[in-house]
């Protein structure tokens, strides 16, 4: 009897733990069949979106370990990354060695942005993720401000393609076609109608096998340590601020490298908007995956992408069938990514308030034993 | 020392990364290759064209050309290997024939004359740029629209 009762106990704790996933199994497993897609229409999409995203969502992994919540500001390394594809799109440089040298531009761009955001952060200790989103708001601004005003006059750029017709500032999509899918297409293996992008998926195992060796390093146990506790990690002679400045710096040039991949993916960039929302639903999709505020792994990376982009696929098309308007269904999927942000921050909340709520019993039960004794 | 070592180590990392892009500006310039097979009139005179030209990179077939007519072709890099299937007269022999076009950095458009190309001609007189003419499409291009909707386009 006691052991049933404990089994239940574990089942009611796992299930809480993971509501968020089994939520969202349950909204696709509903989908899935009112949206009437084939199985391997499914998969196919599911395998490119894993191949879209998965990069830009690994890249907030590092902010989490050092106790930086969740990097909103990893907008930043994506408007890195669309700087260097206008810069490497307007040089005429294409494919792979295209892909490549962007990547490589991108670098020192999203350290800058990185290095700001970090400073800034740690002077917002304990309210990074507000501070990191409204960072990334005004960067946004500044993107703006250099995009459409700094390029052509300041920063060179040749081609009229790219140029507004007033002869400077970008149009509002820049074409990639000449990077299209340079890195998804190569080594890419055809299995029963799926593309599978190998390559895409080789660099997505690297940024995971630097991740656990990361984790594992002086620096990684660092930040471990500085996201559990600052005072103890400074007290223990870890240089707090310089950590968590280098866990947003990883992050932001992994968000770079991320954008890039995504936009070669897509085939163009959308110069005004393309990154103004990569954050949030890069976020979202982590979160799905069963990712805390304080807690996130590489597996709730792959499980967040997996689950919501099959809810992003099916819910438009589940909507279109069950009220008849496909706008229903896209509704939807904008307020399930804002929903499940919402929820993982009330969460985290209440979950610090109950702990500081225990601590306070905690003390005040000893308390009552020191007076009586 | 140690300090010294991280130093050198960021040092030569950098200059990796710089040689990486200088190596990738250079084998991925891309080219918009023309080709045309148009008769030419050079210091006074005039270059006839072949019957048909059968342009191949790669393998593939990028163009078949009669008398007059263009065809195109993109390529990466600082040259363009070519195979022309060449058939001077209606009817008569095709003859293969390999080439090597080295394209200029500074050319996103290069045009070429292959039956000028073939008299083995100088470059000034086979190769040209070629310049698009960008057509304005009127002040609604001028308008530009920044992303803060809450709709997630295809994300």
């Amino acid at each position: 009897m006691k052991t049933k009762h404990g089994f239940q106990k574990k089942l009611g704790q796992l299930v809480l733990d993971n509501s968020v996933p089994i939520m969202f199994i349950i909204i696709c497993a509903v989908c899935i069949p009112l949206s009437g897609f084939s199985p391997s229409y499914l998969l196919n999409e599911v395998v490119t979106r894993m191949g879209r995203n998965t990069f830009l969502i690994l890249c907030l992994l590092i902010p989490i370990i050092a106790g930086l919540g969740l990097n909103f500001a990893m907008t930043l390394g994506a408007m890195a990354g669309e700087i260097a594809l206008i810069l490497v799109s307007d040089w005429q440089i294409w494919g792979i060695p295209g892909v490549v040298l962007a990547m490589i531009v991108s670098i020192p761009i999203s350290i800058l942005l990185g290095l700001l955001c970090g400073k800034i952060l740690n002077r917002a200790k304990g309210r990074e993720m507000i501070t990191s989103y409204f960072i990334s708001f005004f960067m946004n601004g500044m993107y703006q401000l250099v995009v459409l005003y700094m390029m052509g006059p300041i920063i060179p750029i040749v081609h009229e393609s790219i140029k507004l017709p007033r002869g400077y500032g970008i149009r509002n999509t820049v074409s990639l076609l000449n990077m299209r899918q340079s890195v998804d297409n190569l080594l890419a293996i055809n299995i029963g109608g799926v593309k599978i992008p190998v390559l895409t998926f080789l660099l997505i195992a690297l940024l995971c096998l630097f991740l656990i060796w990361f984790r594992r390093t002086k620096l990684g146990q660092d930040m471990r340590a500085v996201g559990q506790d600052m005072d103890v990690a400074r007290d223990a002679g870890i240089n707090v601020d310089r950590t968590r400045i280098v866990s947003v710096l990883i992050s932001t040039v992994v968000a770079g490298f991320g954008m890039i991949l995504y936009l070669q993916n897509m085939g163009n960039i959308s110069t005004y908007s393309s990154h103004s929302q990569i954050g949030m639903f890069s976020i979202a999709a982590l979160l799905v995956g069963g990712a805390s505020v304080e807690k996130a792994s590489i597996g709730n990376a792959f499980l967040g992408v997996i689950l919501f982009h099959l809810m992003f696929i099916v819910a438009p098309s589940a909507g279109a069938q069950v009220t008849g308007d496909s706008m229903t269904g896209e509704y939807f999927r904008v307020f399930v990514s804002y929903g499940v942000i919402a929820i993982a921050l009330v969460m985290y909340a209440a979950k610090k308030r109950r702990a500081r709520s225990n601590a306070g019993q905690l003390l005040a039960e000893a308390q009552k034993q020191e007076e009586n004794a | 020392m140690k300090s010294k070592r991280v130093f050198l180590f960021r040092l030569v990392f950098i200059l990796v990364l710089v040689a990486v892009a200088a190596v990738m500006l250079v084998i991925g310039r891309g080219h918009t290759v023309y080709f045309d097979n148009v008769e030419l009139d050079y210091q006074g005179t005039t270059y006839e064209t072949p019957y048909k030209l059968v342009i191949y990179t790669g393998g593939e077939e990028v163009a078949k050309l009669y008398d007059g007519e263009r065809g195109m072709a993109t390529c990466i890099g600082q040259s363009l290997d070519l195979t022309l299937e060449i058939t001077q007269e209606k009817g008569g022999e095709e003859e293969l024939v390999s080439v090597t076009l080295p394209l200029p950095y500074n050319m996103d458009g290069v045009v070429i004359n292959l039956s000028a190309y073939l008299q083995d001609l100088p470059e000034e007189a086979y190769l040209s740029e070629f310049v698009p003419v960008v057509t304005e499409t009127g002040d609604e291009e001028d308008v530009v629209i920044p992303g803060d909707d809450m709709m997630m386009g295809d994300f």
